[in-house]
């Protein structure tokens, strides 16, 4: 491992890691535009000048292998100046949009020229070239003045997407960034463009002029979107989600996010949530109180003639307490309405997206959910076996096939987050929170537990599926033994395989990956591309 | 912001008395010694909490005998603290003219620290304050019971955990104050909160045998607004308007104190002519608020026709303000690193025209008061305060230097430039309320000297400093390049991001030492401000003043001790 | 530091002079109240007091020469505000070079301290202070002021502006000196940019 000395400490480093990787790994900051943990380098910006001993020329530090002995200082007067000379050049015919651009808050130029420009501005108004503005590309906006031609979003089309939708036109200080025609982005993973783009030249246009984005408090969490589980924040306002942005995590999904996931931060929120409890015939205003002692006694009732569907749209922590009633109660259970466990690990592109819309078909499986079959489920409530169905989610009730069955059911219990009009085919309804709004963790296609956790609160009456199966379990007399996500962790944990031993804090901000269960070498490696 | 125990400290720092001596003594209970920015802090133990604070007070090296401020802070969740809370004491030595800051870490899972009432008698309400906001019981206080906050409230409101919004709906007043022994003939009566003699809004409830005060209690609080919360959620900017509502009679002083703490933190001073017009403002605003204190100090006793001849002089004062910045009242018009503006070019001319208007003021009421013989008899020999007595409550500014103690930071700690003005320092020799007024009025007229000298030698050039990091770019610059626009958006939205460390910053402010402990973790939120109201201790003294002497001269000793509620509360 | 410390003279000699002095004195007030007018009460609202060119009274929102606000929506008086008293929503303008403007624009004069920190922070001119301090209402919601509210005072000028920014000098020492190296040294004049 060759050793350097960066600003006067000794860093070991693994060999093939350049001086700028080194240094943001040990909290020297150096200032960069084109360069991107996961795009190649490019080397074109020249604003991460940097002084390394024996050299004479200054040395661009994303580009710069450390090898053993390398003495390197980013703070000496010639790195500092050269830092500043290349930042002002950048600004040179920069317009002065900060007022109406949204990077304003994230902009690499903003935070890098009051750590290392604070220098006084040379070029008049009328002296800067004027390119293109306001150019509609679909999910995202262009304004061509605000770039600094770094290219990260000519990489990433090339690397990434493969699309290559952008590219440098012009020349000289007329250099522009444009895409064929003005054509729109038209693949599913436009937002990385304006996340990739260290200024205001790309910009979401589901997010323009929204919010501005110091006001915004972020949470991290796990995308619920497909089974793939990318790592999100969530940027909310006063319990308000405006937008989720990737969170890096280099074994799931780099520094990327697809489209249709972003745009699930429209579902959160208060809009066509069901945020109170419902039951047939009761009128308005049942509290979950009174439906979950309904529920309590239709079960007791019922006792093994009742059947229980779990969702994998549901964290670990509320299948582990749905699985506790189910085996309580001595009811039928299984989760696999629309066999999601067959798409779980297939790909329905190259970049992040997976066929199993659920974030958490692993952990159903984990969990040992996948028991007496749907089809088995089904044949005994159209046989009149079944007098209490419950269902941790709606899927069942949206599928053609099964309404018979589900009508021959005596009573049918569903917990949903968003109103609907197949919420009428159950006796009861009972408010869930959404992931957003749920401290828990999700297991994602290849075995990675990860956290999600709360960043606003639910509406109403609404609660965590694992708080309206441990208030069933309460009322039957068999109460579950924990009162919050992390404690259910801790007890999910020392029962099922592979689990043993973690907690949330070994989860972590980064999730735990499990070894991949009956897998070869060969499916386990397919498994993690 | 961890502990500073790893850290080499320079052999001038040990060197320091308090330093010295505390280290002889406690040896390994002293956990760490810290000289940021030449404050000298030294961590101990829990268990040597009230020794060292004796050994401070007590050794002839250290002799501190000041007691200025106690309060607690939350380090809740930063990284690289054992214990949750701190607990901090400034003290001073008028001797050796020092100012030492003690601390002690307190946990979590027992938070609980010895009481220093026995070593200073005005640890008491700091105390109270301390358990009010953070919860810190105090083992050994009399009376520790809620201060600034409802006696109903729930929770403890400066703890990092509790939500600043929440809401308690609390009407019930407390009733009784002091115990009032069974079979008892004493009338209990409540001078106060709304009462004009209470100048403010604070409440002393008192036992009275006919017309002389048996026992005496104070409850204040009623003007808390948790000033020091609402720091912790603002950027050091943003709290320069707070700052004027602190006391808003003299509230140009109040900037001016926070102005300077924070440029003590960035270490990134203002330029010549900001120090000086700051200076003449201070001086202008010290001479309004002695006008507030004596001519309503004498309106309680009668004498009404003081009042409407001295505020003539706050009238042209206030005009000088509002045609400097806009607002006569709460001007912020002080800025990190120096003043929002420059003076307008008739500065002068109404800085001359508002002396001419107090000097012509001061003659009269002077005039009015000093010699007439009803005054003399109100005011001679009632509210005396032994020497000993103010120190140990932490008693500051005109009222100490009633009692004798000659203690003005701009003389021996000067700031702003005041080392090059020619200035006195009147001293009392008894600490009667005569004392305290004969003081106030001698400072008006040193102030207005200071004044006329500043004004004469005013320099020019900016009246705020050039550091991009500090001040806003001006308006032209906004306009016309990004450089200057992106400076002022990252101001805007992230502010001054000041060094993680800690700093107290301390004026003399028209009741004596205001000062600003600030805490930093280097972010745009300033993570504690703790403000050290100069009236506070002053009133914290004032239901002992009064035991045995008559209702009249409580009311003529309150006023005198000027205690403004937006300043004492917070 | 001893020489400048003076001690309070406690000798004073009470006695009937003083009271008489203290009785002509305020005689003397009084005269010259009455005929001289020189209290400091005046009599409003018949009389006004001079305000001064940088009060800072109620806001306005400064108008285009087509009457449009010049307000872009930036955020940065809702952000610097230390009252929160700011509600902005933003919209889209089709003009390219202006692309924001505020749908929504309100002050809650209520919760407003007079600060004037939003002017300072402004980097378009949009919000000025007035001279205006008459602020009155019967409810609390007719205090909340509005956008079409803000801009109607641009034609309130009983009272003028108020709290603004004054620095318009757009010659800027830094842009001369380095003109002048550029001609001096290398005899280089800028010219405009070729389109």
């Amino acid at each position: 491992m060759p050793r350097c000395r960066i600003d006067g400490r000794d860093i070991d480093v693994p060999s093939g890691t350049t001086v700028l990787e080194a240094a943001l790994d040990h909290g020297i900051h150096i200032q960069y535009f084109c360069w991107h943990p996961d795009l190649p380098v490019d080397g074109n910006c020249r604003t991460c000048m940097i002084e390394v001993e024996k050299m004479p020329k200054l040395q661009i530090a994303c580009n710069t292998v450390i090898t053993d002995g390398m003495v390197v200082r980013t703070d000496s007067d010639k790195a500092r100046d050269a830092q500043r000379t290349a930042l002002e050049f950048i600004l040179i015919n920069h317009p002065i949009d900060c007022p109406v651009c949204d990077q304003a808050g994230e902009c690499y130029l903003q935070d890098n020229y009051m750590r290392y420009g604070l220098y006084d501005a040379k070029v008049e108004l009328e002296e800067k070239v004027r390119k293109r503005k306001v150019v509609d590309l679909g999910p995202i906006m262009l304004d061509a003045e605000r770039c600094v031609l770094c290219s990260r979003c000519i990489r990433f089309e090339a690397v990434v997407t493969g699309t290559n939708s952008f590219e440098f036109v012009n020349r000289g200080d007329h250099t522009e960034i444009a895409t064929f025609e003005n054509r729109p982005i038209t693949h599913d993973y436009a937002g990385n463009l304006a996340d990739v783009c260290p200024v205001g030249a790309l910009l979401s246009h589901d997010f323009r002029f929204k919010m501005r984005v110091w006001f915004l408090k972020s949470h991290e969490s796990v995308c619920p979107g497909c089974s793939t589980g990318c790592n999100v924040f969530v940027d909310e306002r006063d319990g308000e989600v405006q937008r989720l942005r990737p969170r890096r995590n280099a074994e799931v999904n780099k520094s990327w996010l697809c489209d249709p996931g972003r745009a699930l931060y429209k579902e959160i929120g208060v809009t066509g949530r069901l945020s109170g409890a419902r039951v047939r015939g009761a009128g308005d205003g049942t509290t979950v109180g009174a439906a979950l002692d309904l529920v309590a006694v239709k079960l007791k009732e019922a006792g093994a003639a009742s059947a229980f569907l779990a969702s994998p749209q549901g964290t670990n922590e509320d299948l582990h307490a749905f699985k506790t009633l189910a085996e309580a109660v001595g009811g039928k259970l299984d989760f696999r309405v629309g066999e999601p466990h067959l798409k779980v690990r297939e790909r329905i592109d190259h970049v992040l997206q997976r066929a199993d819309r659920n974030p958490n078909t692993q952990g159903c499986l984990d969990l040992g959910l996948d028991r007496d079959g749907v089809g088995a489920i089904l044949d005994a409530c159209r046989a009149g076996k079944v007098r209490v169905l419950v269902l941790q989610g709606p899927e069942l009730l949206r599928v053609p096939e099964a309404v018979d069955a589900v009508a021959k059911a005596a009573f049918v219990v569903v917990m949903a987050t968003h109103e609907g009009a197949e919420l009428d085919r159950a006796h009861c309804v009972l408010p869930a929170a959404l992931w957003a709004e749920v401290d828990g963790t999700f297991t994602n296609y290849q075995r990675r537990v990860q956290r999600v956790r709360a960043a606003v609160p639910a509406p109403g009456d609404a609660r965590p599926r694992w708080e309206l199966a441990a208030g069933t379990l309460e009322r039957l007399g068999k109460p579950l033994g924990a009162t919050s996500a992390r404690e259910i962790f801790m007890l999910l944990s020392g029962v099922t395989p592979d689990y043993g031993g973690l907690d949330y804090r070994a989860i972590g901000a980064q999730g735990r990956a499990l070894p991949l269960a009956g897998g070869t070498g060969a499916r386990a490696q397919e498994a993690r591309a | 912001m961890a502990s500073s125990a790893t850290v080499f400290i320079p052999p001038e720092v040990l060197a320091k008395a308090p330093a010295r001596v505390l280290k002889e003594a406690l040896g390994e209970r002293v956990l760490a010694i810290d000289d940021f920015r030449g404050d000298l802090a030294i961590t101990v133990e829990g268990r040597a909490w009230v020794e060292a604070a004796r050994l401070l007070r007590d050794h002839p090296e250290c002799d501190f005998r000041l007691f200025l401020d106690l309060c607690g802070v939350d380090y809740l969740d930063q990284g690289g603290r054992d214990a949750r809370y701190e607990v901090v004491l400034h003290l001073y030595s008028v001797s050796t003219r020092h100012h030492v800051r003690l601390k002690t870490p307190v946990p979590e899972a027992n938070p609980r620290l010895d009481t220093l009432t026995g070593v200073f008698k005005g640890a008491d309400w700091f105390e109270r304050e301390a358990w009010d906001l953070y919860g810190i019981e105090f083992v050994g206080h009399p009376n520790l019971v809620r201060l600034l906050t409802h006696d109903s409230f729930v929770g403890h409101p400066m703890r990092k955990d509790y939500p600043t919004a929440k809401r308690h709906v609390l009407k019930t007043p407390r009733e009784m104050l002091l115990p009032v022994p069974a079979g008892s003939e004493h009338l209990l009566v409540n001078i106060g909160p709304s009462h004009p003699a209470m100048h403010g809004t604070f409440r002393v409830q008192a036992l009275l045998d006919g017309e002389s005060i048996v026992d005496a209690a104070a409850e204040i609080g009623y003007m808390h607004r948790n000033f020091e919360k609402m720091a912790e959620e603002r950027t050091y900017w943003q709290i320069i308007p707070y700052t004027d509502r602190l006391n808003y009679c003299s509230s140009f002083m109040n900037g001016h104190g926070w102005a300077l703490a924070v440029e003590k933190l960035l270490k990134i001073p203002a330029p010549p002519r900001a120090e000086a017009i700051r200076v003449i403002l201070s001086e202008l605003s010290r001479i309004m608020d002695h006008i507030v204190c004596v001519s309503t100090n004498v309106v309680d006793l009668g004498a009404i026709t003081p009042f409407f001849v001295m505020f003539r002089a706050r009238e042209a004062i206030y005009d000088l303000l509002d045609a400097c910045c806009g607002a006569r009242l709460t001007v912020s018009y002080v800025r990190i690193g120096g003043l929002g503006d420059d003076v307008p070019e008739d500065f002068e001319a109404r800085c001359r025209h508002a002396l001419a208007v107090v000097r012509e003021v001061w003659d009269q009421a002077h005039a009015l008061l000093t010699r007439n013989v009803i005054f003399l008899r109100r005011f001679k020999d009632v509210g005396v305060m032994s020497r000993e007595d103010a120190l140990s409550w932490g008693w500051v500014g005109p009222c100490l230097r009633g009692s004798g103690v000659a203690y003005d930071i701009r003389k021996d700690h000067p700031y702003s430039g005041y080392e090059t003005y020619d200035f006195e320092v009147p001293v009392g020799t008894v600490g009667d309320c005569f004392d305290r007024y004969l003081v106030r009025m001698e400072e008006m007229r040193q102030s207005m000297r200071i004044v006329e000298q500043a004004l004469a030698k005013l320099p020019g050039g900016p009246v705020i400093t050039d550091d991009k990091r500090v001040a806003l770019p001006p308006k032209s610059e906004v306009y016309s390049n990004i450089e200057a626009l992106m400076n002022h958006f990252k101001l805007i939205y992230e502010g001054i991001l000041p060094p993680p460390g800690e700093v107290y910053g301390y004026t003399e402010a028209a009741n004596g030492e205001l000062g600003f402990y600030v805490v930093s973790d280097g972010r745009k939120h300033p993570w504690r401000v703790k403000v050290r109201p100069p009236c506070y201790n002053i009133y914290q003294a004032f239901p002992h003043m009064i035991r045995g002497r008559l209702i009249a001269d409580a009311v003529a000793i309150i006023g005198g001790l000027n205690v403004i509620a937006g300043e004492l509360d917070r | 530091m001893a020489a400048t410390v003076v001690s309070v003279d406690r000798n004073v000699k009470p006695g009937v002079g003083p009271i008489l002095l203290g009785l002509w004195i305020t005689l003397g007030n009084f005269m010259k109240s009455l005929f001289l007018r020189r209290a400091s009460t005046i009599q409003f609202p018949e009389q006004k007091r001079n305000i001064s060119g940088r009060y800072r009274g109620i806001h306005v929102l400064t108008e285009r020469e087509d009457g449009t606000p010049k307000c872009v929506a930036c955020f940065m008086c809702a952000t610097v505000c230390p009252a929160e008293c700011i509600y902005i929503e933003s919209g889209e303008r089709p003009e390219a070079t202006i692309e924001k403007y505020p749908t929504r624009f309100e002050i809650d004069l209520l919760r407003c301290v007079y600060c004037g920190f939003c002017v300072d922070a402004c980097p378009e001119e949009a919000i000025i202070m007035s001279r205006e301090n008459d602020l009155v209402g019967t409810t609390r919601a007719e205090l909340i002021i509005d956008r079409e509210r803000l801009m109607a005072r641009n034609k309130l000028v009983e009272h003028g502006p108020g709290y603004r920014p004054s620095d318009h000098d757009v010659r800027r020492p830094v842009r001369i000196a380095a003109l002048e190296r550029l001609k001096s040294e290398y005899g280089i004049v800028p010219g405009p940019p070729r389109a």
